[in-house]
């Protein structure tokens, strides 16, 4: 299984099933074996079209439309890739479509002061005012370095930096050579720490 | 500041490697080495440092659908995908088999709406209804048969009419079956997880408001400066313009005075 977000680690249920064990009780009819994929991987698959497209609605429609593509074409699945590669895949076309279709770079959208404070509920149990006002900040600073960088470079930080994949792995996902993730994460850390210090300043 | 230049192999790559520990060992020997004698690494790698501890900061906002379930035996997930079942079965029917359906409820259809077609010296008829029937019953006189056989019912309406009451008979027991399962938890649970509920959403409410009063004190202060710089620079606008004005004026008068001088 590929890494997941370590935000996204914690509130993960544990499963018994792997996901190929799961996927083959769905080709066999087991409905619920999927829900049970869904329940595993929404909140990866939604974190990342969150941070690629910027916009939680959209985001939501695209992790929901990846499930449904996924479900579709299951029995065309035959494990060749990891079901997380595969999903992966599936959600990074449909955020590439997004973002063509509507011929824009992400959107910044910072979150509710509301949804801050659940966020820093789950992770902190006190933490101060001053704690989330600064937490809130650095978060719109990170969104707008991020929605500056070529789609290509914010893909491959996101991969790395926030699902933990190798960059092998992400090498497969996006097609391109090793090398190439590698100079896109170097240029994107380097646009990204010259954006930070900026805002630093 | 002049920055040194560091011209160790396919560095860019290696820094990067070395920076997400995804590195084979031998090259993240040599490139630990290298570090120790080379500021711009070091210094480079420390700052990427910083920016992947600034990158952790950023975690997107809950999807709204699943906060509601966020406990995990309650959660749901925002996708839940519906067996279909009843649409892959209807498919897997054969056309025979779903063309004797169709016949089958037109049939049935015909029998509860009572169709009568007819051909007479008046040509086709199509009747429905029970009402016509039970007025002619009604209108002409039946001596010899019983009241009771009258309306002589079909033999679906016995079966009909015990349907319904079985299916009367099912929805009186359904809420007797549903109750004792909706409560199994006491009052004084009950009061307790309501209480708990009800101090979490004040906790929370309480930290929102601390939160906006923080963040409106912020607002104003940043506007207050911003507007002290713009009144400063708007006198400063007026203070030269009015200056210049002055000057003009003050030179208009010494012409004057000089022209009146002459004459």
């Amino acid at each position: 299984m590929l890494g997941s977000n370590r935000a996204e680690k914690v509130s993960a249920p544990q499963m018994t099933w792997s996901d190929e064990e799961l996927v083959a009780r769905s080709i066999g009819g087991d409905q619920e074996s999927f829900n049970q994929l869904v329940l595993r991987w929404e909140r990866p698959i939604y974190a990342l079209a969150y941070r690629v497209i910027g916009r939680e609605e959209d985001a939501r429609d695209v992790c929901q439309e990846t499930f449904l593509r996924a479900f579709r074409a299951l029995n065309g699945f035959r494990g060749q890739a990891k079901f997380s590669s595969w999903l992966y895949r599936i959600a990074l076309n449909l955020c590439r479509d997004w973002v063509r279709k509507e011929r824009r770079t992400p959107v910044i959208q910072a979150p509710e002061e509301l949804e801050v404070l659940e966020m820093a509920a789950v992770r902190e149990p006190t933490p101060s005012v001053e704690d989330l006002v600064a937490r809130r900040e650095l978060t719109r600073v990170v969104e707008r370095a991020m929605a500056r960088l070529p789609e290509e470079q914010r893909t491959a930080i996101i991969l790395k930096e926030y699902h933990e994949l190798t960059f092998q792995e992400i090498a497969d996902l996006v097609g391109c050579p090793l090398s190439t993730v590698k100079t896109r994460l170097y240029q994107g850390l380097s646009v990204l720490r010259r954006e930070l210090a900026k805002s630093e300043s | 500041m002049i920055e040194t230049i560091c011209t160790y192999s396919g560095r860019d790559d290696l820094l990067i490697a070395y920076l997400y520990d995804d590195i084979e060992p031998g090259d993240r020997a040599a490139f630990s080495a290298h570090l120790h004698g080379c500021g711009r690494c070091t210094r480079e790698l420390a700052a990427l440092r910083g920016v992947r501890s600034t990158l952790s900061s950023w975690a997107p906002p809950e999807p709204a659908r699943a906060l509601a379930s966020q406990t995990p035996p309650a959660f749901e997930p925002v996708i839940r995908i519906e067996p279909p079942a009843a649409r892959r079965t209807w498919h897997d029917v054969p056309g025979w088999a779903q063309v004797a359906a169709a016949v089958l409820v037109l049939g049935v259809s015909a029998a509860i709406a009572n169709v009568e077609v007819r051909h007479d010296a008046a040509g086709w008829t199509l009747r429905t209804g029970w009402a016509r029937t039970d007025a002619r019953s009604a209108a002409s006189p039946a001596p010899a048969t019983p009241p009771t056989a009258a309306p002589s019912p079909a033999p679906w309406k016995a079966d009909l009419a015990a349907l319904e009451q079985d299916l009367r008979a099912e929805l009186r027991s359904a809420p007797a079956r549903a109750v004792p399962a909706a409560s199994p938890v006491s009052d004084a649970e009950l009061q307790r997880r309501v209480r708990a509920i009800i101090e979490e959403s004040e906790r929370r409410q309480e930290r929102e408001l601390a939160l906006r009063v923080a963040e409106v004190v912020k607002d104003v202060n940043a506007q207050r400066q911003a507007d002290l710089v713009k009144i400063d620079r708007s006198l400063g606008f007026i203070q030269s313009s009015t200056y210049g004005e002055q000057m003009k004026q003050r030179e208009l008068v010494n012409y004057l005075l000089k022209v009146s001088q002459k004459q």
